[in-house]
């Protein structure tokens, strides 16, 4: 709230307003194109959930199914038969690789398994089990499928969640503080500049005021020197008085209308 | 009179078989009539005792009932004492004379054959309801109707024992030496 | 004297086969698999099998019970009596009793020799071998640093001796596939079990021979099935199958050429036993059939306990208490993985 109408402490200049201007049209234009990358992020969002749900459940019944594959390959190959396949084991021959996708301009990790070496294992339960024990391998290799696909799904879900909510943050900031603010910046820059403005106008005006009295007065202290001396020849001429003079000059200056001349 | 007859092969088998004095005869046969009698029993009973205990353990209730099997195996033996004491009270001095005479043999041969005959009579009468009172005290403990009609088997079984001491008895009626010479 | 051993038998023998045909009552019946399968959850199990003889075993157990725990205390039960036995019994039964072990010694020491060479941790080897089969110089098998030493030690210290010096040299432990492996000790194994057997003579020797010659042609015929489709060569094949039995030679000889199920059904549909038991399979299908084997095999143990006076009484038992066992795992997994309904596939009910 109290950023609300705060304004950049800028030196109201009209370079300053030209600047504000174009950082105004910045951050509308960077408004709108984060908004369309939060969409684009937002569909993506809902696709993933989408397929997040089903691929829970059906990992629910895969699991099921694999978990049921062990105890019949336990039942018929013997109890050890998971000790028996574990110690065998050198490395794992199902290995998970993960490479980066680029989604609306965010980069999400995307895994997928891959087979590298072959099992030696194919004569597991030899004597008895071994159709078991290979059929709960094959359950267990779908599951291992259903899993590292749940995992880049549930993954890219959280980075997307990361993204979207940086990007909504910028929006948001976008247009609730950097554009009033920006925009209170450059009215108080246009108000100053106005004032400024006002300022010099009224200043022009007075000083013109000034000098247009001062050429009045100068104009009414020439004529009043003519008057003066005018009456002085006159008052010289016909040894009047100074002021009937005066009185004597400003019936003559006042011109007669009947006259046409 | 055969050995009379053939007193010219002095060394031939049949001259020593007579040679032998019918005291020797009736004292194997009582020895062995009490003696394998005895084996009989004893190897029935432990037969049948083994499984007895075995089985005891996790069936307990099968020990009294099955205590009959024992019983049987025992009456065997008493069936060889009997029969012992019985031939011994047939065994009768013969004055010196009169011991190789036909009579005499006949007795010696007829108490031998007695002992015989019980002594094995119940060694196999022994031997055979011991092993039918051993399945008799496991399948009781499995199943505990079983029991009864299992001891109808071992009845039928000590029923032999019981022909062979008849038997041995009639024979040894037979046994009489030659009364002494007046 | 066959016939006659009914004589001599008890002196040795009697009080322990009455023990054996004990325990033989206790086993599960129908009716206590019935309950069993009945159950929604663990705890229920654990409820019905102290009813049984497994209560003192599992009573102790904490309340979320899990599946191994119940295999693993009925297992416990069976070494129990299965020690118990052993140590009272003499010559020649004691042989026979470890014999019937010797099949998970075999396990045991595969799993020692192939945890050793991909460097496992000894003590953790230790716990997961099968009880049965422990015997007291097994810690010395992790000890060997190499594969000669494994076989010098092996050689002397174990009871499995034989087996490894008549089929294996010193060269094959290194290259040798661990299950090509397992299957020639377990071959000689059975070899050997069945002269014994023989040499006993009587009862055990025929009522033994005819369950030794199931396992080995079940074996022939699960090896011939697992191999379909594999590298083994036909050669290693038949170097598998164990020389007596049903099968044995002509039917060995066929199955090492067997390429498919059909054509592994075709050989054994000329054998009236094991005719029976492939006819109740569908065209195809193998999943039936472990199953199949394993109810014949319990329908045998059960008919040697109609005889009495022989060893065969003991073997029977193990291999009875084994696929209770074997039940009760498969009826708790069952339970504890919402599987109700495939309870039935593979409960084989032993009376």
């Amino acid at each position: 709230m109290s950023g609300q109408s705060q304004r950049l402490n800028v030196v109201p200049t009209v370079t300053m307003l030209g600047v504000m201007k174009a950082r105004l049209v910045g951050a509308t234009r960077g408004h709108a194109l984060l908004k369309k990358k939060s969409d684009a992020l937002t569909v993506q969002f809902r696709q993933i959930l989408k397929k997040i749900v089903s691929t829970k459940e059906s990992m629910g019944d895969i699991m099921k199914t694999s978990s049921f594959a062990l105890t019949e390959a336990k039942y018929v190959a013997g109890e050890n038969i998971k000790h028996i396949v574990l110690e065998n084991v050198q490395n794992a021959s199902l290995k998970v690789r993960s490479r980066q996708e680029n989604v609306a301009g965010v980069k999400l990790p995307k895994f997928e398994y891959f087979t590298e070496g072959e099992t030696k294992n194919d004569l597991t339960g030899l004597a008895r089990g071994g159709q078991q024990v290979q059929q709960c391998r094959a359950a267990y290799v779908k599951a291992i499928e259903v899993l590292v696909e749940l995992a880049s799904l549930q993954t890219s879900f959280l980075t997307l969640d990361e993204a979207i909510k940086t990007t909504n943050r910028r929006v948001n900031a976008l247009e609730n503080v950097v554009k009033p603010r920006l925009e209170n910046t450059i009215s108080y820059i246009k108000g100053e500049l106005d004032e400024l403005e006002r300022e010099d106008f009224f200043r022009l005006k007075k000083i013109q005021g000034y000098k247009k009295r001062e050429i009045e007065r100068q104009l009414a202290a020439a004529k009043q020197q003519a008057e003066d001396q005018f009456a002085e020849k006159v008052s010289l001429q016909k040894g009047v008085s100074i002021n009937s003079a005066h009185n004597l000059l400003s019936a003559a200056m006042e011109k007669d209308e009947d006259i046409i001349f | 009179m055969s050995g009379a007859s053939m007193v010219g092969d002095s060394s031939s088998w049949s001259t020593a078989l007579v040679k032998i004095s019918p005291y020797t005869f009736s004292a194997v046969g009582i020895a062995i009539a009490i003696g394998v009698s005895v084996l009989g029993a004893a190897w029935g009973i432990y037969i049948t005792g083994s499984s007895l205990i075995g089985a005891a353990i996790k069936a307990p209730r099968i020990t009294s009932k099955n205590l009959i099997s024992v019983i049987f195996c025992e009456a065997v033996a008493i069936y060889g004492v009997i029969v012992a004491i019985i031939l011994q009270t047939k065994l009768e001095s013969v004055p010196t004379a009169q011991i190789y005479a036909p009579e005499s043999l006949r007795a010696g041969y007829a108490i031998f054959a007695s002992g015989i005959i019980v002594g094995f009579a119940n060694l196999v009468c022994g031997l055979c309801v011991g092993i039918i009172g051993s399945s008799c005290a496991l399948s009781d403990a499995q199943n505990s109707t079983l029991f009864v009609k299992i001891l109808v088997i071992e009845i039928f079984g000590s029923a032999l024992g019981l022909f062979g001491v008849i038997v041995g008895i009639i024979m040894s009626a037979q046994a009489t030496w030659p009364a002494k010479s007046v | 004297m066959y016939g006659f051993e009914a004589m001599t038998f008890n002196i040795h023998g009697g009080y322990l086969e009455a023990i054996v045909r004990g325990h033989r009552a206790g086993l599960l019946t129908a009716a206590d698999y019935n309950n069993l399968c009945q159950c929604e959850t663990l705890d229920d199990i654990k409820m019905h099998l102290s009813a049984t003889e497994y209560g003192p075993y599992l009573q102790n157990e904490p309340s979320p019970l899990h599946t191994t725990t119940i295999v693993e205390k009925c297992t416990l039960k069976l070494v129990d009596e299965y020690k118990h036995m052993l140590c009272q019994a003499t010559e020649p039964l004691s042989t026979f009793l470890e014999y019937i072990t010797y099949g998970h010694m075999i396990d045991n020491v595969v799993l020692i020799v192939t945890g050793t060479l991909h460097e496992r941790d000894v003590q953790e080897l230790l716990e997961k071998c099968h009880p049965l089969g422990m015997f007291d110089s097994i810690a010395t098998l992790a000890v060997a640093q190499n594969m000669r030493e494994l076989y010098r030690l092996v050689l002397v210290d174990t009871p499995l001796a034989p087996y490894f010096s008549e089929c294996i040299t010193s060269e094959d432990l290194d290259d040798m596939n661990i299950e090509i492996m397992r299957n020639t000790l377990y071959k000689a194994y059975l070899e050997d079990f069945y002269k014994f057997c023989q040499k006993l003579g009587g009862a055990t020797a025929e009522i033994m021979s005819d369950l030794l010659a199931f396992e080995a042609d079940r074996r022939a015929v699960n090896i011939t099935i697992n191999s379909i489709g594999t590298e083994l060569t036909r050669d290693d094949r038949r170097k598998l199958y164990s020389n007596f039995g049903l099968l044995y030679p002509y039917g060995h000889e066929e199955l090492a050429v067997c390429e498919d199920i059909d054509q592994v059904r075709a050989v054994m549909e000329k054998y009236p036993p094991y005719q029976s038991i492939f006819s109740k399979l569908s065209y195809g299908e193998s999943q039936m059939l472990d199953k199949a084997f394993y109810e014949e095999e319990v329908k045998r143990l059960c008919l040697a306990f109609e005889q009495q006076f022989h060893y065969g009484v003991f073997f029977a038992y193990m291999r009875l208490r084994e696929q209770e066992i074997r039940n009760l795992m498969w009826i708790s997994e069952c339970v504890a993985q919402n599987q109700k309904s495939r309870v039935h596939d593979s409960v084989v009910f032993i009376f």
